[in-house]
């Protein structure tokens, strides 16, 4: 796969070239902030564009950084990493998009397995939120939002937590070790109870539509 | 007022700007250096793990092991870096911030999003957190009220512990604000604070 890499800090950068070159993937260039990135993405293609968010141009250039390369080029994949999963950035980036994009913790890609799925994923379509934000999300949803989801069964609060990961129902399905059927039955059962139109049943919408529920507060969608 | 207490408003509010763009230069510091150093481990990690994966004992476990603790230590520092000045704060402000704790507290936030001095956004902030910890857990929702008028921030706390005005007045008279209570014990407390 063709990577290409954009942080601030030179220590994290050269140390995810090593590990992109030892899982197999070419870097087509990195860079120490958004507009350089851009600059390098007009010139070499690339598959996934890692982006730190807290990078120049401050506060937040890999958020602006990636309106820009998404509008420039649609099909790139875009994974943001940070020292923080912070729920307020993660609805910032599925604004950006929902379709092959990730959010992950910097300390979490630490593995060749890990950072060449997650980079597959994003290249694939898919959304790959970290784990750790969507455990929280579930297990701590804005206070309006509680008693709803008291109504959830064990397997159920499992299968939102998958589905806050971005997971799709067959990859929902491989990690519980059930049929595809059954998740779809869960995550029917999910909509109902939360009271989210049976619509969004479209995989990207449906992952946007269970993190805004988790987040947001009564009366204001 | 007189020229003579002016100064010293001004005087006290320099000293308040300076501390808290101190803290917020530490929490930028631990993001820069520490935590930094502990994600670039973390790879450097991954890569022995790459190099060890033949090994048919116990090294790639270890690896992993060591990668988890990290993390830990990566959350940890994180928590220190709330209680110092939360990375939010400082770059999406105060109604971000506090929108963030919503999941750990019972509480709405209405923001508009207007943002206001280093020193302001610092002090409200940690008003608004002492208020909720004496609450006790999941009793009732408060409302937070976040605006810019003409004099500065407008931040009103609803359906809280009004015995807790005093702990907020301590706090945002550091930066001459001003709060006052609105209603009985579970009431409403209103503080505004200066600001250009």
């Amino acid at each position: 796969m063709r990577v290409a890499v954009a942080d601030d800090g030179a220590l994290f950068r050269d140390g995810l070239v090593m590990l992109l070159d030892a899982a197999g993937h070419e870097v087509v260039g990195c860079a120490a902030d958004g507009d350089a990135l851009v600059e390098l993405l007009a010139t070499e293609p690339a598959d996934v564009a890692v982006l730190d968010i807290r990078m120049p141009p401050e506060p937040d250039g890999g958020l602006v950084t990636a309106e820009r390369l998404r509008a420039d080029h649609p099909g790139l994949g875009l994974l943001f990493l940070s020292h923080y999963a912070e729920a307020h950035y993660l609805i910032r980036v599925l604004h950006i998009g929902t379709d092959s994009i990730g959010y992950r913790l910097k300390e979490k890609v630490g593995s060749v397995e890990v950072l060449s799925d997650t980079l597959t994923r994003i290249r694939d379509g898919e959304i790959v939120i970290e784990p750790v934000l969507a455990q929280r999300l579930v297990e701590q949803p804005s206070s309006s939002r509680r008693d709803a989801l008291v109504a959830l069964s064990e397997r159920e609060t499992e299968v939102l937590r998958l589905m806050s990961e971005g997971r799709s129902n067959a990859g929902i399905a491989s990690v519980l070790f059930v049929a595809a059927k059954s998740v779809e039955k869960h995550i029917a059962s999910i909509f109902t109870k939360l009271g989210l139109p049976s619509d969004t049943a479209e995989h990207h919408r449906r992952v946007l539509a269970v993190l805004t529920f988790l987040r947001s507060q009564e009366g204001s969608g | 007022m007189t020229l003579d207490t002016y100064d010293a408003t001004r005087s006290a509010r320099r000293s308040a700007d300076e501390q808290w763009s101190q803290r917020r230069d530490i929490e930028r510091q631990l993001h820069d250096g520490p935590a930094l150093r502990i994600a670039a481990l973390t790879l450097r990690l991954g890569l022995l793990a790459q190099k060890a994966r033949s090994d048919a004992g116990d090294l790639p476990r270890d690896i992993a092991e060591l990668q988890d603790q990290l993390h830990l230590i990566q959350q940890e520092l994180r928590a220190v870096a709330d209680r110092i000045y939360p990375p939010l704060l400082q770059e999406a402000g105060l109604g971000a911030a506090l929108r963030e704790l919503a999941g750990s507290a019972s509480m709405r936030v209405d923001a508009d999003g207007g943002r206001f001095d280093t020193a302001v956004e610092g002090v409200a902030y940690f008003a608004v957190l002492g208020v909720l910890a004496a609450l006790p857990p999941t009793t009732r929702t408060v409302d937070v009220v976040i605006r810019r008028d003409a004099e500065g921030l407008a931040l009103d706390l609803g359906n809280v512990d009004t015995c807790q005005i005093d702990a907020v007045r301590d706090r945002v008279q550091w930066v001459g604000g001003v709060a006052a209570v609105f209603g009985g014990l579970i009431g409403t407390i209103k503080v505004r604070i200066p600001c250009e």
